[in-house]
């Protein structure tokens, strides 16, 4: 148990601490034109060369931001996570976790990106002590992602590449019908026993915005997926319930928690599933996984 | 001493109604207050969300709490008089750790038996306990004798592999979800509770205390040693096998609903008997009632500081008890 607990809290610690030799590095760079020092989202300051060679990621999203930004002949490695693009599948595979810290090292990456909560701090700055920059991003907004592929564009030298996907995904955000009337209160639970749902705090939020509806979820949680009971879920009565088929969800879900089938949800039989990969990963194909719960949410637009 | 007894029963007794009554109007949804309450008692109304939430969430948790507390602390007394041993807890068997693993190959490798049955996860973990047991006990009993000494060893190790394995299948894991579950189960939870899930809890309990009750002659005898107790009359083989079988039996019953919950079975007994003495008559009753109010308080404080669903009750029986104890440990030795 005890062990159980450490695990989860070393996956769980948020990376936010400094690379200690951040400050020496800075110096070298302003020796050598060739490098440049970048602030990451969380306020790291990571010294790379100014043209990458040799990129990869550490998270399966950040892999489908590399492949849709990057020259993919620059994109040396995949995690075992990482299946999409369907040329991801083609690069050698290396453990993101626990991270293969021999493997990186020896494939010798101008940077690797990460994203917030997929990396631990202590991992990271093992890696740069190692040689290898790290350099993370956080989303708290789809409009973030957006950002963060922009981010990717000037790094890597790809800037028109990265205007031209971000542009283009704009205007497939703006071309969703605008829906009237009220949003549907949208629960997202990704798993049952215990009852786990997407807070407040998660890219979620965003997204059943942009499709027209609200998070159900109106407090805010420490945790990104907080724990809820079956009575605050009743309390909730959200009139989507995001998790499955309704019918997979009756067998379970609501067989488990019988209770439960006073939900609005259930009694309209609003009870959907979604692409699990779309759901989780903050990737350009955010603005499918928008679409997806637009088309949930406003079945007639 | 004999006359302290009644009146800390007592004493606990109003505790834990107290308790149950404040349980009763700790939740999410407001309405469901006293005045509610009331009237769901006099006339239940399926219909009113705050009659379901009093009655069929709030209600069933409460007394799964008291169950669960009482059936650990009563396995705990009752694995201690069996091996002589104040280190015993209801967890002597390797119990916890098979549970343990039991969850997490449920809920890590076979994500998709929760089609199955919704009840994977107290399935799957029943029936590790019950493995580990069974292979704990078959290990340190020889010709049908139970040896304590080779049982306390063959619990430690059983416990320790099946944990390595534990750790093997996290390591496994795909996803955040899998591992948070697992990880969440290890430390124990009463959410699942309902009226249909609180009869086996409650059969176990009722069987075990009964037959507490009936042999607790034999448990003061079996305190005094082997020796002592053989020469007394006591037939050492056979009470101990029932004593053995009564306590896994509960600890299982328990286990496979809340998950491993710590503390309670190790230290209650200790209280217990630091209370109303070594051989007090009321020993058992009282040890299951301060179990049970012990894990009630532990869920209300747990709800209290972590809304909504409440810290894991297991951090909080260790990080409030503990103290306690050593209070308690300081102070009969001074």
């Amino acid at each position: 148990m005890r062990y159980l607990y450490s695990l989860l809290l070393g996956l769980s610690l948020a990376a936010c601490s400094q690379a200690p030799d951040s400050a020496n590095a800075s110096k070298t760079a302003a020796a050598v034109p060739a490098r440049i020092t970048v602030t990451d989202d969380l306020g790291r300051t990571v010294t790379i060369p100014s043209r990458p060679k040799r990129v990869m990621a550490l998270a399966a999203s950040m892999t489908e931001m590399l492949f849709a930004v990057a020259d993919s002949n620059t994109i040396i490695a995949r995690t075992q996570a990482c299946d999409y693009p369907a040329a991801a599948l083609r690069k050698p595979k290396v453990n993101s976790y626990p991270v293969d810290f021999e493997t990186i090292v020896g494939m010798h990456p101008d940077v690797v990106f990460t994203i917030e909560g997929m990396t631990s701090a202590a991992d990271a700055a093992r890696l740069q002590q190692l040689g290898v920059p790290v350099y993370y991003q956080r989303y708290r907004r789809v409009e973030d992602i957006f950002r963060g592929l922009r981010d990717l564009g000037r790094i890597l030298g790809r800037e028109a590449q990265a205007e031209y996907l971000t542009d283009s995904l704009t205007r497939e955000l703006a071309s969703l019908p605008t829906t009237a009337g009220p949003k549907p209160r949208t629960l997202a639970i990704t798993w049952i026993d215990p009852i786990y749902a997407y807070g407040r705090n998660t890219l979620f939020t965003d997204k059943i915005r942009l499709a027209g509806g609200q998070n159900a979820l109106q407090d805010s949680f420490p945790q990104p997926y907080p724990a809820l009971t079956r009575e605050y879920i009743l309390k909730l009565n959200p009139d989507v319930l995001i998790g499955g088929r309704f019918g997979k969800l009756d067998s379970t879900f609501f067989r488990m928690y019988p209770e439960l089938r006073r939900i609005k949800a259930y009694q309209t039989r609003q009870v959907y599933p979604v692409d699990g990969d779309l759901m989780a990963r903050p990737s350009p194909r955010v603005i499918q996984s928008v679409r997806e719960l637009h088309r949930l949410l406003h079945p007639n637009t | 001493m004999s006359r302290r007894a009644p009146l800390l029963f007592g004493f606990t007794l109003v505790a834990a109604l107290g308790l149950l009554l404040i349980g009763m109007r700790l939740g999410s949804i407001e309405s469901a207050d006293y005045a509610t309450l009331w009237q769901a008692l006099q006339r239940y109304d399926a219909d009113n969300p705050a009659h379901l939430v009093l009655i069929e969430l709030r209600l069933p948790r409460l007394l799964l709490a008291l169950l669960a507390g009482g059936g650990l602390a009563l396995s705990g007394y009752l694995m201690q008089a069996m091996v002589n041993n104040p280190l015993a807890d209801p967890y002597l068997l390797g119990t916890a750790s098979g549970a343990s693993l039991g969850a997490l190959v449920v809920s890590v490798l076979l994500p998709a038996a929760s089609t199955i049955t919704p009840w994977i996860l107290p399935i799957g973990s029943l029936a590790g306990a019950a493995g580990a047991t069974l292979l704990v006990i078959g290990i340190g009993s020889r010709r049908g004798r139970l040896i304590p000494a080779q049982l306390l060893l063959a619990g430690v190790a059983v416990a320790s592999m099946l944990n390595a394995l534990g750790g093997l299948i996290i390591f496994q894991a795909q996803t955040d979800s899998q591992l948070r579950a697992a990880v969440s189960w290890a430390f124990g939870s009463l959410e699942r509770a309902g009226w249909a899930l609180l009869t086996g809890p409650a059969i176990v309990v009722v069987i075990g205390l009964s037959l507490a009750w009936v042999l607790r002659r034999h448990l003061n005898i079996l305190m005094l040693g082997e020796e002592r107790a053989a020469a007394l009359g006591l037939d050492v083989g056979r009470t101990r096998w029932t004593l053995l079988l009564a306590a896994s039996g509960i600890t299982a019953g328990v286990v496979a609903l809340c998950g491993p919950l710590g503390f309670v079975g190790l230290i209650v007994p200790h209280i217990t008997r630091g209370l109303l003495g070594v051989t007090g008559r009321l020993n058992v009753a009282f040890c299951a009632l301060l179990g049970g109010t012990f894990l009630l308080a532990c869920d209300l404080l747990a709800r209290w500081l972590y809304p909504p669903a409440g810290l894991p009750v297991g951090l909080i029986t260790a990080l409030f008890g503990v103290p306690f104890f050593v209070y308690l440990l300081r102070k009969k030795g001074a």
